[in-house]
């Protein structure tokens, strides 16, 4: 997978740092290590904006048919993340069914997660001001209007160089991504912890 | 007794914080979303005078409005208010803190009833307004919003004014798409717009924290109620694919309550007790 955006791609943006008292640097040496083990990972997130059910399944499923995949374009940002460091020890796709999480994976301190592989260091930029939020109640939305305040993760998909219909860009609209991975099946599921 | 416009604004605001502590958490898959207090608080005011001395069914309702607008009038922070109030929904959990806080505080004009809107309606007829705030179909042009219009446009027997609330933001192009085709619905269904108050509620939403709702207030026009028939139930795939979003089609038929005895106070499986003295740690 090369890193050119192409409009009408899909993009899960997010962004990383600190989470559940662990260092990014520990995280990627972490998640590296369980994609050579299990051939993928899972990478634990929350929040209803990347929703697993209601939001990254249907947007990655929607270009699965399209024969295409979704890239994760992650930012690197300073965060203090507090969270219990609690391993999830199981994982569902709607909620329901649950299954054992793999003994190579660790998710820890989270409700949902994302499923990855192909995680790599890269070095580029997302201008968001060149995306629109692709499902949801904020459908349509630029991105560079939506990724601000609490809302630090999207479902995107490039809408190319042309202005998109909604407010003047502002300053400071480029993300400056340092991760990248490709989303696989399931994409994102629910994680819980039965045992703690 | 207050009139409209002379609200105690405390009176009020404890009352409504009554009414959401006795609320149960919403579960967001299902598209519950709760608006805001203040919003609540105006909102329910708005209601109350607009329902006053009816009798209105609310098909579904996860906000509590309906539990608000009967408390403030029992208070008399209010002084007007609908004659009868019935809550439809297929959650246990709020058709039960309904009956709960009603059986708490006396509230005799209020009831709930279990039920799911892909049933055919059980009380044609029997209600003079509807309210709803349904699930905004932002996935599939509006169609949750109708299958929730329908139920109510039934309640009333095709007569009366029925509350929508729905998604409403210039900037985006679905929230207006859905404006469109809930009144090209009414009209094909015998109801004109009467009034759109736009951009009043927020919400705990967010995946779209600036998203707002409207109020899209639909009358009937007279004599429409020979429109009325026999309810059925709603499994037309087209209608309900992305019920609740894309790809999100309606899955549960009730969401049932777990009982317990201790309810409204802090599950015991959230914390431990470290006891004075004691050498744990």
């Amino acid at each position: 997978m090369d890193d050119r955006l192409n409009p009408g791609g899909g993009v899960l943006f997010i962004k990383v740092g600190t989470h559940a008292q662990e260092t990014l640097e520990k995280i990627i040496e972490r998640k590296t290590k369980e994609i050579e083990q299990a051939g993928y990972s899972l990478w634990g997130y929350g929040g209803n904006t990347c929703h697993p059910e209601t939001m990254v399944q249907p947007f990655a499923k929607g270009y699965e048919r399209l024969g295409q995949t979704v890239r994760v374009l992650m930012q690197p940002m300073v965060s203090s993340h507090f969270a219990e460091p609690v391993r999830a020890d199981e994982f569902s796709i709607d909620g329901l069914k649950w299954n054992a999480i793999p003994a190579a994976i660790n998710v820890l301190g989270s409700r949902f997660a994302l499923a990855i592989k192909g995680l790599r260091k890269a070095e580029l930029e997302l201008p968001l001001d060149q995306t629109v939020v692709a499902i949801g109640n904020s459908k349509g939305r630029r991105g560079d209007k939506y990724i601000m305040g609490r809302v630090d993760k999207a479902c995107l998909e490039v809408a190319g160089p042309a202005p998109v219909p909604n407010d003047p860009a502002v300053e400071g609209t480029v993300a400056q991504i340092g991760l990248v991975a490709e989303l696989v099946e399931p994409y994102a599921v629910y994680v819980r912890n039965k045992t703690a | 007794m207050a009139d409209a416009g002379s609200i105690d604004l405390r009176l009020a605001m404890n009352a409504i914080s009554d009414v959401i502590v006795n609320r149960p958490r919403p579960i967001r898959k299902i598209d519950q979303i709760y608006m805001k207090a203040g919003d609540m608080v105006l909102q329910s005011e708005l209601v109350a005078r607009w329902a006053d001395g009816k009798r209105l069914a609310f098909i579904g309702d996860g906000d509590a409005i309906s539990v608000c607008i009967a408390y403030l009038k029992q208070r008399n922070i209010i002084g007007y208010g609908p004659s009868k109030i019935c809550v439809f929904d297929f959650d246990e959990r709020i058709c039960r803190a309904v009956e709960r806080f009603a059986d708490k505080e006396r509230l005799e004009t209020l009831e709930s009833r279990l039920y799911n809107c892909l049933d055919p309606f059980p009380s044609n007829g029997k209600f003079d307004l509807f309210y709803t705030n349904p699930p905004w179909g932002a996935s599939n042009d509006g169609e949750s919003v109708k299958v929730f219009a329908q139920r109510g446009m039934e309640a009333t027997g095709y007569t009366g004014e029925g509350m929508l609330v729905i998604a409403d933001d210039p900037e985006l192009a679905w929230p207006q798409t859905v404006l469109s085709a809930v009144q090209r619905f009414g009209l094909d269904n015998g109801y004109f717009t009467q009034k759109m108050m736009s951009r009043l509620h927020t919400y705990h939403l967010d995946d779209a924290p600036e998203l707002r709702s409207c109020n899209l207030v639909l009358r009937a026009v007279p004599g429409n109620g020979s429109r009325a028939g026999k309810s059925q139930a709603i499994d037309d795939s087209n209608r309900l694919t992305n019920f609740y979003g894309r790809e999100n089609p309606p899955r549960v038929k009730y969401v049932r309550e777990k009982k317990r005895l201790d309810y409204g106070n802090a599950l015991e499986e959230e914390y431990d007790l470290e006891l004075i003295g004691s050498t744990n740690g």
